[in-house]
């Protein structure tokens, strides 16, 4: 009878070897991230009133290094390249029924970003961590350094709380300044607060709640945009000053039996120029089989233009103004697919994004129709890569 | 001389502790890919980057990355 | 291992007790993303894949685990099978209704040990898509493993605690057992009874999850891959065993055995044992 035991220990026996403490030594697993993306926005519907119709068109390269150094402690290293032409809404103009007309940047611009980033986290088991970075952009007109840590932190088994904070300064030196009568240098600093709680409501649900707080204090406006308002032109200008809250609800459900998780989010954010917006998204995880993944989204977001927004003034616009589309009222509805396959240490992504906005998907309505709407396409190829 | 270095202690140790609705050897699916707050993070910092010179609102549930002339 | 995991180490200095943490915990980290079941990544996973197109050969340490699930399987003829995970994922998740015997049947056409070809070193899955979960014995194992490490460093009082199984490094500084509350897997938040232990290993196998109720009958979500269906079972075993990797495969294999032949089995092997009935009731045999 006791031959049960005497085989189920012959069999345990081979996996209680003696163990050298340098067998346990900890990861050193490298995992390298390549994305190419082509982002195009759509050609004006009509006709601006002066300059080109064609819009931006944007090349961008990621490049993302992560190494585990050991048990607890991960390096990150991130590098972007962007290459930007095209031209860009400079101001609106209103035609004889008082519709607003888009004048565009004249010359194409033709320009190159370069970013540069680092981080390193810190696991310290039991759900508890930290994470520090920083980076740097630079390009032509505009330079930005910024860093900023966040630390998580297992209030009990299912609940998480998570904090954090952010600062950044840039600097702004305009092209063809002096052509265009534009500022020529400035800077703005951004500083930011945020605080989370992630609860795990069951073995396939997991809920979290966040709340980012960010201020903006220098100059804030645009200095390639003008605003036409009682017959002259102005260049655009904002406070000097911006408060932003965000609250954010996500949540992940996985469905097992469907192979299959559904991602929820919405974010509503306020600020004090009056913008308000609302975003839900939602997209769909699904394997298919061991090595193919598709994850459709689909994205809604609606905002409520800045006080001081209007597309052109009769009389004289007071302090602040700005025409810029991005200060509007308007929605934009986008759709997104996702392709993932894997080959076993490799994975290749392709993805691609179709963006419209348009004052028929504001929540609260539009005053208008911004011709300067943007629409665009985005396409992605990657490869996700792991070396032991 | 007694040192602990519990992590979190669950309810077989002695005494106990809150009950959870979520066994502990159940949690393994919590860390699949695809349940993670964000599974693609350079999907994600394209899109924020977007968002962010495309819209007039930004804001994720983490530390604020850079910014950027973009226009 | 998707648990909380606790280490109790005394008798050292806070330094060499550190030490000792970060390498038990590394140890665990490292087993964890290899067998994981949930991790498209992990080494178990990319054999997975490897195996349905062709014979693989796997490391000494996977060999060791495959030979232990197959010698389980035979022990058990054929309730325990780590293949059994396309039927597990029906009745996973079910509310208010039972699977079709269709669905069941298709299930049961994706599992089977039987179907694996192990040879070792070498292994073949029969098709892509079976998955190997070892989950539970792999976590028994990790225990067994973290305790060992700890006593390679100098430590010779501590228990390691992963999600509830135990492996001892070596009883308290003055001699005595350590004491451990087994969970009443009807109100998990209060012990049912109490073990002493001050070598070896415990692992319980516990009915905890809400059972799935169709007409006013409890299935519960222990399978018996050869049907296709639910066995009524303990509501836990636990057993003390020279490993946690051993106290896990008896608790496992009486679990899967059902109350009776479960009971019996346990007699036979001559282990400690606890069990809970769906009753609430208390059965123990051996030392504590």
């Amino acid at each position: 009878m006791r031959h049960k035991l005497a085989s189920l220990l012959a069999a345990a026996a081979a996996l209680s070897a003696p163990v050298s403490p340098a067998t346990a030594a900890g990861d050193g697993d490298t995992r390298v991230s390549y994305r190419y993306n082509d982002y195009d926005e759509d050609a004006l519907g009509d006709a601006p009133l002066d300059g080109s119709a064609e819009r931006f068109h944007i090349r961008t390269q990621q490049l993302n290094v992560a190494h585990t150094l050991n048990d607890q402690d991960e390096l990150r290293l991130g590098l972007t390249s962007e290459l930007m032409s095209g031209a860009s809404p400079w101001f609106l103009f209103p035609d004889e029924d008082g519709q607003p007309l888009q004048i565009m940047s004249g010359a194409t611009i033709r320009e190159s970003r370069q970013q540069v980033d680092v981080g390193w986290e810190r696991d310290q088991g039991g759900g508890n961590g930290f994470g520090v970075s920083a980076g740097y952009s630079d390009e032509d007109d505009y330079r930005a350094i910024y860093f900023g840590g966040e630390r998580r932190q297992a209030l009990s088994e299912a609940l998480t709380l998570g904090f954090g904070a952010s600062y950044s300064s840039d600097s702004i030196h305009p092209s063809d300044a002096p052509a265009f009568n534009r500022v020529l240098e400035e800077h703005k600093n951004t500083a930011s607060l945020f605080v989370s709680l992630a609860q795990v409501l069951d073995r396939s649900r997991v809920v979290q709640a966040g709340l980012q707080v960010t201020q903006s204090n220098g100059f804030l406006s645009d200095p390639y945009k003008r605003f036409y308002g009682g017959g002259n032109f102005f260049n655009d200008s904002r406070p000097e000053r911006r408060t932003q809250a965000a609250l954010l609800l996500r949540y992940r459900h996985a469905l097992t039996q469907a192979d299959a998780a559904l991602h929820a989010d919405y974010r509503y954010a306020q600020d004090s120029w009056g913008v308000h917006s609302h975003t839900f998204e939602l997209a769909w995880y699904q394997s298919l089989g061991a090595d193919w993944k598709l994850v459709p989204g689909v994205r809604w977001y609606t905002q409520d233009a800045a006080r001081f927004h209007a597309f052109f003034t009769d009389d004289d616009p007071g302090e602040h103004y700005s025409s810029d589309y991005r200060l509007g009222d308007y929605g934009a509805l986008s759709a997104s697919l996702d392709l993932r396959k894997r080959f076993g240490r490799v994975e290749v992504v392709a993805a691609i994004t179709r963006y419209h906005s348009s004052s028929d998907y504001a929540l609260g309505g539009a005053a208008g129709d911004d011709p300067g709407l943007v629409s665009f396409t985005q396409a992605s190829l990657g490869i996700d890569l792991r070396f032991d | 001389m007694r040192n602990r270095l519990g992590l979190l202690l669950l309810a077989t140790m002695l005494g106990g502790c809150a009950s959870t609705p979520v066994q502990p050897w159940e949690r393994g699916r919590l860390a699949a890919w695809e349940m993670q707050w964000d599974p693609d993070p350079l999907k994600t910092a394209l899109k924020e980057h977007t968002h962010f010179s495309k819209e007039g609102s930004s804001g994720r549930v983490g530390a604020a990355g850079g910014g950027c002339g973009c226009n | 291992m998707g648990c909380p995991c606790a280490l109790e180490i005394e008798g050292v200095p806070e330094g060499a007790a550190a030490e000792a943490a970060r390498a038990a915990r590394a140890e665990v980290a490292r087993l964890d993303r290899k067998y994981s079941h949930y991790r498209d990544d992990s080494r178990l996973a990319q054999l997975q894949r490897a195996a349905a197109q062709a014979f693989v050969e796997v490391d000494d340490e996977t060999a060791n685990l495959l030979d232990f699930a197959a010698m389980l399987h035979a022990q058990s003829e054929g309730l325990f099978d780590v293949t059994a995970g396309a039927l597990t994922r029906i009745w996973d998740g079910q509310q208010g209704r039972l699977p079709g015997a269709d669905e069941i049947a298709q299930a049961r056409g994706l599992i089977g040990w039987d179907k694996v070809v192990w040879e070792r070193p070498r292994l073949r899955l029969p098709f892509p898509g079976m998955r190997l979960d070892l989950g539970g014995m792999v976590k028994e194992y990790a225990a067994d493993r973290a305790a060992a490490i700890c006593r390679a460093l100098g430590i010779w009082h501590g228990v390691v605690d992963l999600g509830g199984d135990l492996a001892v490094i070596g009883a308290h500084a003055d001699g005595s057992a350590w004491r451990v509350g087994i969970k009443d897997p009807g109100e998990t938040s209060r012990a049912i009874a109490q073990i002493e232990i001050a070598s070896g290993g415990l692992a319980t196998s516990g009915d905890y999850e809400r059972a799935l109720v169709v007409d006013g009958r409890r299935y519960s979500h222990i399978l018996d891959p050869r049907s296709g269906w639910p066995i009524t079972s303990f509501a836990s075993v636990s057993v003390l065993a020279p490993s946690c990797l051993v106290a896990g495969a008896a608790a496992t294999l009486a679990m899967l055995l059902g109350c009776a032949p479960g009971a019996e089995y346990l007699r036979e092997l001559g282990l400690p044992y606890l069990t809970v009935g769906q009753d609430g009731g208390v059965q123990r045999d051996g030392s504590s």
